[in-house]
Parts: C-alpha cells; sequence; structure tokens
C-alpha cells in the first residue's frame, strides 16, 4: 500500500508538472499536415521575441469548431487558425475574444481584406479559380472569364468542390448582374452548367487526382493545389477570368476565456508581421495581407497571387464572412438538390 | 446466469457502451427534430420541417440509391466469392489453397481508402482497365466506370469479397462430403450436386453473408464518396454534406434517423425472405 502511494504520488507530481509547463505555452489551434508547419513560422518568430513556447493541437476546420463550442468556457486553445466565414461562426457562438487592434502595431498596414471586423484578422490569402489542363484541352481553349466555363469545350469536363459551391454560386450570380447576396440571379446559369460538370471532389487529394489522372481536364481549383501540380510538372493553366478569382482567407482569432489574452495578440501580431508574411506566403504560396510583405519574384507572377492594391480591386471576388456563413448552408442545400443529381 | 452470479461484472462493459450509444442516438433523434439556425451552431426550437425535406428528390434518391446498390453488392458479392470459398475449402492443394487465401483475404488488411484509390486508378477514363480494354481492341473509346453506380459496385463488390468468402467458406467446410459422394454415385452431374445439395445445406451461411454485406454497405462512405464523385449519393454521403459542409446538424440528424429506419427496415424485410427461402431449399 504504502508503495501504491508513493507511486500515486509522484504520478500527481507528474501531471502537475505537465499543466504548469502547459500553462507557460501558447496553444494554437490548426489545421494538421503542411498548416500547422506553416504555423510553425510564425510560432518560431513569437517564441524568440517572447520566450514563450507554442504548442499546436490540430484537427480539421469542423471538428475544431465543435471542440470549442463544447469546450466554451474553458478553451483548449488560445489561438484559433482557421477560415474566414468559419471564424464568423466563432464569433456568432461568442467563442472568439473582441480583438484589441491597439495591440496589432502592423494591422495599419494591412490591405483591406485583411480587416474581417472585430474578431479575427486576415493573415493570408488564396483564390479559388479556373484551371486546365492544356494537354487535354483544344490548342486555342483559354478562360478569360468564367462564362468559358459553359462553353461546349468544356462539356462533361468540369469538376469541382462538393463541400463548398460558393465559387460557383457566387461567380454565376456575378455573371447574371448580382453578387453573393443575391445569388439567386445566377441559378438559371448554374442550372445550365449541369451538362459541363463531370464529377465533385470532396478533398485536395482528390481535387489534385482529377487533374492529375485527367479525369476531369477542367476544374474550379485552390490555387495553391494548383501551383503544387505545375510544380510536379502537370501541364495545367490557372487562369484569373475577367470577373476576378473567388477569394479564400486564412484568418486567426482569440479564444474567448483564454488566460493568455496579452500572448495571444502578440501572435497575431507577429503573423502579420511583413518579414514573417513573406516567409508564410513562400511557403504556402498564398497572398499575402501585409503590403509592405516582399514575396519572392517568382511566387508574385503567379496568377492568384496579389501583391498590389490594383491586383486587390481588380481581381479578387470578396464574399462578407456573415454572408458565406449565413448562405452556406442555404447555397450547400440548393447546390446538393439541384446540381447533384 | 444466477448459478454463475460473479459472471454479472462482465456485463458491466457491455452495459455501458449501450448505455452511451443509447444516449448518443437519442441525441440524435431530438436533434432531428430542431430548426436549423444559419451562420450558427445553436439549434432553434422544435421542428418537423426536417422530415418534410426528404421528400425532396436528391435524398429520396439517395435512400432508394443506399437500397439498391445494398442488394447489388451483396447479390455480386455472392456470386463472385462463392466459387471462391468452395475452392478455398476442397481444393487438396496446398499451395493453391494458399494462393486463394492471399488472394481473397489479404486485401481484408489494407484500409478502405488504401483500396479505393486503387480502384480510381484501375477505372478511370485513362485507367488501367480502360486501357486494356482499348490495347486489346475490345472498346475503340473509354468506358465511363467513374462516378456512375456500376463503379460503386464494382468497387464495393472488392471491398466485401473478403467477409463473405470467410463466412461462405466456414459454411461449406461444415458440410459433411459423404452427401456430395451419395449423390454422385446416385448418377447426380456435379452442378446438380452443387445445386441440389452443396448450395441448399450452405444456404444459412449464403443467407448470413448476404445480410452481413447488405448491412455493411447501407453505411459505405469512402467508397461510394470517391469513386462516386458526388454523382453517385448515398445516403451515408449526403448526411456528411449536411453536417459537415453545410454544418446543418439538424437536417445531418434527420437523414441519419432515416438511414438507421432504413437499414432496420431493409434488414427485416431480408429476414423474412431469408427464413421463406431457408425454409423452401432446406434438406429434410
Amino acid at each position: 500500500m504504502k508503495k501504491l502511494m508513493v507511486a500515486l504520488g509522484a504520478l500527481a507530481i507528474a501531471l502537475a508538472s505537465t499543466a504548469a509547463s502547459a500553462q507557460e505555452k501558447l496553444i494554437v489551434s490548426v489545421w494538421g499536415g503542411n498548416w500547422k508547419d506553416g504555423a510553425a513560422i510564425i510560432a518560431k518568430e513569437f517564441t524568440k521575441r517572447t520566450g514563450m513556447e507554442v504548442e499546436f493541437i490540430t484537427g480539421g476546420t469542423l471538428d475544431r469548431l465543435a471542440k470549442a463550442k463544447v469546450a466554451k468556457d474553458n478553451p483548449e486553445s488560445d489561438v484559433v487558425y482557421t477560415t474566414s466565414h468559419v471564424g464568423y461562426l466563432y464569433q456568432s457562438d461568442g467563442l472568439f475574444e473582441k480583438l484589441d487592434k491597439s495591440k496589432l502595431t502592423n494591422f495599419a498596414n494591412l490591405y483591406p481584406a485583411a480587416d474581417r471586423g472585430d474578431y479575427e484578422v486576415g493573415v493570408y490569402s488564396y483564390v479559388y479559380s479556373p484551371v486546365f489542363r492544356t494537354d487535354l484541352m483544344p490548342k486555342d481553349f483559354r478562360i478569360t472569364s468564367w462564362n468559358d466555363l459553359w462553353s461546349d469545350a468544356v462539356a462533361g469536363k468540369l469538376s469541382m468542390p462538393d463541400f463548398d459551391p460558393s465559387h460557383i454560386i457566387v461567380a454565376s450570380s456575378i455573371l447574371a448582374g448580382g453578387d453573393a447576396a443575391t445569388w439567386e440571379k445566377g441559378v438559371p446559369l448554374l442550372e445550365k452548367l449541369k451538362p459541363n460538370i463531370k464529377a465533385f471532389y470532396q478533398s485536395d487529394a482528390t481535387s489534385q487526382d482529377l487533374l492529375k489522372t485527367g479525369e476531369t481536364p477542367v476544374q474550379i481549383m485552390l490555387s495553391i493545389n494548383a501551383y503544387h501540380l505545375i510544380q510536379n510538372g502537370v501541364p495545367i493553366t490557372i487562369e484569373i477570368p475577367k470577373e476576378g478569382a473567388v477569394v479564400g482567407i486564412g484568418a486567426l482569432g482569440i479564444n474567448k476565456g483564454t488566460k493568455k489574452l496579452d500572448a495571444a495578440h502578440e501572435f497575431i501580431n507577429v503573423a502579420l508581421d511583413p518579414v514573417v508574411q513573406q516567409e508564410i506566403c513562400d511557403f504556402h504560396k498564398c497572398s499575402p495581407m501585409n503590403k509592405d510583405a516582399k514575396v519572392s519574384p517568382e511566387l508574385a507572377k503567379l496568377p492568384g497571387i496579389f501583391t498590389t492594391p490594383e491586383q486587390w480591386s481588380t481581381q479578387a471576388i470578396i464574399t462578407p464572412d456573415e454572408v458565406q456563413a449565413k448562405l452556406l448552408p442555404t447555397w450547400k442545400a440548393w447546390f446538393t438538390e439541384n446540381m447533384m443529381q | 446466469m444466477s448459478k454463475r452470479p460473479f459472471l454479472i461484472p462482465f456485463l458491466v462493459p457491455a452495459i455501458l457502451v449501450a448505455v452511451i450509444f443509447l444516449a448518443a442516438l437519442a441525441e440524435i433523434l431530438q436533434y432531428s427534430f430542431r430548426e436549423f439556425i444559419p451562420g450558427s451552431l445553436d439549434v432553434g426550437g422544435f421542428t418537423l420541417d426536417n422530415f418534410a425535406r426528404i421528400y425532396r428528390p436528391v435524398y429520396f434518391k439517395a435512400v432508394v440509391n443506399t437500397f439498391v446498390l445494398s442488394l447489388a453488392t451483396a447479390f455480386f458479392t455472392l456470386i463472385l466469392s462463392y466459387p471462391i470459398a468452395f475452392a478455398l475449402v476442397r481444393t487438396k492443394v496446398e499451395w493453391v489453397r494458399t494462393l486463394l487465401i492471399l488472394l481473397s483475404i489479404t486485401p481484408l488488411f489494407t484500409g478502405e481508402i488504401v483500396r479505393t484509390y486503387a480502384w480510381m486508378l484501375v477505372l478511370g477514363t485513362n485507367g488501367f482497365l480502360n486501357t486494356m480494354l482499348l490495347d486489346i481492341g475490345i472498346i475503340s473509346e473509354p468506358v465511363t466506370f467513374m462516378y456512375t453506380r456500376a463503379g460503386v459496385v464494382i468497387a464495393l463488390v472488392q471491398f466485401a469479397m473478403p467477409v463473405m468468402i470467410i463466412i461462405l467458406a466456414t459454411a461449406i467446410s461444415h458440410i459433411n462430403t459423404d452427401y456430395e459422394k451419395a449423390a454422385a454415385n446416385l448418377g447426380a452431374r456435379p452442378w446438380t450436386v452443387i445445386t441440389r445439395v452443396v448450395i441448399p445445406l450452405t444456404m444459412p451461411g449464403i443467407i448470413s453473408g448476404f445480410i452481413v454485406i447488405f448491412a455493411w454497405t447501407m453505411s459505405a462512405f469512402a467508397t461510394p464518396q470517391l469513386i462516386g464523385g458526388g454523382k453517385v449519393l448515398m445516403i451515408s454521403n449526403a448526411i456528411y454534406l449536411q453536417g459537415f459542409s453545410a454544418l446543418n446538424f439538424p437536417f445531418a440528424a434527420t437523414l441519419s434517423v432515416i438511414a438507421l429506419i432504413s437499414a432496420f427496415a431493409s434488414l427485416a424485410l431480408m429476414k423474412l425472405i431469408a427464413n421463406r427461402l431457408e425454409r423452401q431449399t432446406a434438406i429434410h
């Protein structure tokens, strides 16, 4: 019995020391894989500046959101890295702290697109845009407008994501003279697009497979995936239509109830630092939000990488997070019921 | 049980799991009657709208698809697995048995995703199957297997075969071979022995294999998701789309309830048919 008590005591001390060391760390919730590696760039600089270690907890977009909702007043992370419209769900459910922008000294240098309201801030952006296999499409085939996806040359060759139809819905609405909020204007066009759709993809992996194998030579694709395929020698072209490409924004917010509010603000501020922004974007091949970030010339020339205010104003289609968050379920339901059968 | 009271504590884990499972089911049930609030994770008050929405063609089709594809998968799995199971049990050549075990059972140890990806490479427009058929001149244009029900069934059948083979091999191994010899001695041809003796005697195995694969396929997710490419929706894919991309948990819960009811109803119907079949084919 005495031995048992000693062992239990040792275990309690070990657990207590683990808990104590966890208190010294800033906990950041982020996606796994490559995204965690990108966040590690911020963490490295943050630790250098503050001496505080960063620990990551990883998961998918929605399971992290669900966990945050369950944990609510006792968050398991201090900072959340997510997509900006999902960030809106965190804030609407009271899971984000209001940001004290006076602590974000880099905020003043950001493009307007980075301002995602009082509870989150954009760190980088990517686009969803039409991409095609140059070797599998006619030689003179080009996509200068979203309208080109309706052409006969694309019949039975197009793929797009099934988890988020917002890109084609917003693009169709714009073609019909509307915008995201008046998306119904694009419905007749969407219905006409059905014969051109061969498949829907569910993940980055299946998206890349569909193009790599030539199964669907035309795709509405995440720019980061398109660059990856180009880098691997797949003959594809990514086009930015004249109406613009649909922008997605990776954003940071602070968990409500965190005990490390100052450190969390500093983490976000570090993420917005021009040098860190440059490193993140060179790593992910995304657009920086800080106007002073100097990405490499090779990256800057890629379609969908925005490094000037003019590019932001002429090539980017940005949907407000609230509109996207509130309409996405309706879009999803409509898309499933009308386009996927 | 009363004579062995010491066994009662062994029931505790099972009861615990059952209670947790029932609690989860109750939660899904209550969610299915709640209103969805766009832009929020919270749910609203009581509503029957979610159930009314089931009748929209896409969801109704997903339920029908699930039933038809499960039935087709169970049927083709049975047809393809029976000869293999028979050969596995009856062969006297050790290396043939080993080879059959290797070919038929080992796929069980690779994950569903890995196998489905392999099928994507085989069934694609420029995949192995089309290339081979084109090369030998059977077809002049690639056949579309991907994103079709046929493609989904092909992959599901291969996925289900190892389990079916194990069930059938067990049933076949329990047949006393004297029955087959007696039938042959009385003049029955090999085919007659198989159809009139072996198959009726293995009917319980056939029925349980069919029901297991049918029930298993009803919850298939990754294969229809990847091979179907959103063009072939089964009920689990529809649930995923609603729950995890539209964040409409109440409607996803409603679809889950419908899936559960459909599964129980299908299995009850199948059991009824199976009992009748078993009585008809029984050898007295």
